[in-house]
């Protein structure tokens, strides 16, 4: 029965405030490796690392929960401090690497959608709309008042995240200890309802191909594809690609395979 | 001229890392134009056609993982150019652009290209090799500091005339159909958390997401609260039935074999 979770099960508190500080900075480098296969998987297990080295000390179990965050991960890059926190919680606890990765999952694409509205279309409109306006008057202080506003506000939360994700973690993990089966189950219905939504609302695939009949034009998109069902497309290209992957096909051969639809779309003038 | 192109290239270089990395937003055209302006010894124009760009600009941030036209190209060289040329501030807006939206292209490629480094990633996570893990990252972000550097080098350095000509040349259907396979390529990471995590006890969620987004227009957030609410109602039914395993899992356990 334990055969998915980590051979050392034996649960011991590693994680100290400096880690916790340390694992933030090094989630400046998030995306530093970002690439349309995993996006930020690597990045993210870079941070990850000092909490990781210290909480496994079986190298199997190590390798284990390397390749589990080495899978697809995408959020906020501000915001991705609060999910470190409380995974590295579970990883603390040793918990299934199948239910950490069912929270991760749930919580990236939530905390993508508060980011974007907190930070790109709050902070920084009101941040550069001062240091703006400053600068057009021709001083200096403009870019200045600027970085010093963004940025109290960034690192501050960045590293206020980190902690209250630990906390939050080590607290509800303690609630949730006795069932694990369950959590594992609960987060993975949690999970997939994101991915569903994720699906219908990341993905930019539609047809600007039109049918001529006579005077009438009819827009294979608006008139027919979204008639049958909105986000059509997308939906059938993620089925797609996952029937590929599951025939063996690598995620390279799908990205050099999207690239050249994108392609022949742009020249066909379809897409 | 080749001393100032190079230190436009080494700034570029640091807000293109500074665009991903770090993120403390020095990368944005009011900034980087008030650091052209002193490196081309115009500050006045250089924060004027700065904070010009970041006007105009402001919208065009990574919303939902789609990348707008590359603000740091496209404020740097729109600011240099309007110095050397002696422009009005606003005339770095029009410069900006097709640099901007090429340069975007070119991120495009090297997103794709950067995916199969991560197989060699995977090969250090299965060897619990810690070190290589952070080497990728140490050397995509050099990578990434000389793709900006050389980006904005090579146009400044070319003098404006040439450089507008060369980006004229790149077919506009083709700068398009990376952007379209951009948009397209979330599908790909998708479909890999799907074959690690669907079941067919799971299948319902996700299309439960899918409907509530595609037909009610809901926010990924409502859409995770409805989510928890049927994982809460799950693992508390689930609890209450008692020690007994709900089947779905002792299946899982079996499916892998062990």
């Amino acid at each position: 029965m334990e055969s998915n979770g980590y051979k050392d099960t034996s649960v011991q508190k590693v994680i100290t405030k400096k880690d916790l500080n340390k694992m933030a900075w090094r989630s400046l480098l998030l995306q530093a490796s970002f690439n349309y296969e995993r996006m930020q998987a690597c990045g993210w297990l870079y941070g990850m690392l000092p909490g990781l080295k210290k909480i496994h000390k079986n190298k199997g179990d190590l390798s284990k929960s390397m390749k589990m965050h080495m899978e697809f991960f995408n959020t906020h890059p501000f915001l991705v401090t609060f999910i470190m926190g409380i995974v590295t919680a579970m990883e603390e606890n040793k918990e299934d690497p199948d239910t950490i990765r069912g929270i991760k999952v749930a919580t990236m694409g939530p905390l993508g959608g508060i980011g974007d509205a907190l930070f790109w279309l709050t902070l920084l409109p009101i941040c550069a709309g001062i240091g703006a306006a400053i600068a057009l008057d021709g001083s200096i202080a403009g870019p200045l008042v600027f970085l010093i506003i963004f940025n109290i506000v960034h690192f501050g939360l960045r590293f206020a995240l980190m902690h209250y994700g630990y906390n939050t973690g080590v607290s509800a993990i303690a609630k949730l200890k006795e069932n694990t089966k369950y959590v594992s189950r609960a987060a993975s219905i949690l999970g997939l309802s994101v991915v569903g939504g994720l699906i219908a609302s990341y993905i930019r695939l539609g047809t600007t191909a039109t049918i001529t009949a006579g005077q009438a034009t009819v827009s294979i998109q608006a008139d027919l594809l979204d008639k049958i069902m909105p986000n059509l497309l997308p939906l059938a290209y993620t089925l797609l690609m996952y029937k590929g992957l599951k025939k063996g096909w690598s995620p390279i051969a799908l990205i050099g395979i999207t690239v050249v639809i994108g392609l022949i779309g742009s020249f066909l003038g379809i897409m | 001229m080749f001393i100032q192109a190079l230190l436009i290239a080494i700034w570029a270089g640091i807000a293109g890392v500074d665009m991903f990395n770090g993120l403390t937003h020095l990368h944005r055209p009011l900034v980087t134009g008030a650091v052209v302006g002193l490196i081309l010894g115009d500050v006045q124009t250089g924060l004027i056609a700065g904070a010009t760009l970041e006007l105009v600009w402001m919208g065009m941030v990574p919303l939902a993982g789609a990348q707008p036209p590359n603000v740091v190209v496209g404020g740097i060289i729109g600011t240099s150019f309007a110095i050397l040329a002696k422009q009005d501030p606003n005339v770095a807006v029009g410069i900006a652009v097709p640099f901007a939206v090429a340069a975007q292209a070119m991120i495009t490629l090297l997103f794709t290209i950067m995916s199969p480094v991560m197989h060699k990633a995977d090969k250090f996570a299965d060897d619990s090799n810690t070190g290589g893990i952070e080497k990728i990252n140490y050397l995509a972000l050099v990578g990434l500091f000389a793709f900006y550097a050389i980006i904005a080098f090579l146009p400044i350095y070319a003098g404006a005339d040439k450089a507008q000509a060369i980006v004229e040349l790149l077919p506009p259907k083709f700068i398009n159909g990376l952007k379209i396979a951009g948009g397209m390529m979330p599908a790909i990471g998708f479909a890999m958390l799907l074959k690690i995590m669907l079941k067919k006890e799971y299948v319902a969620f996700m299309i439960l997401g899918f409907i509530l987004v595609t037909y009610m227009n809901l926010p990924i957030l409502a859409v995770a609260l409805i989510g928890l609410s049927i994982a809460l109602y799950d693992y508390y039914l689930g609890k209450d039935r008692g020690t007994q395993a709900p089947q779905a899992v002792q299946e899982e356990v079996m499916s892998d074999g062990i």
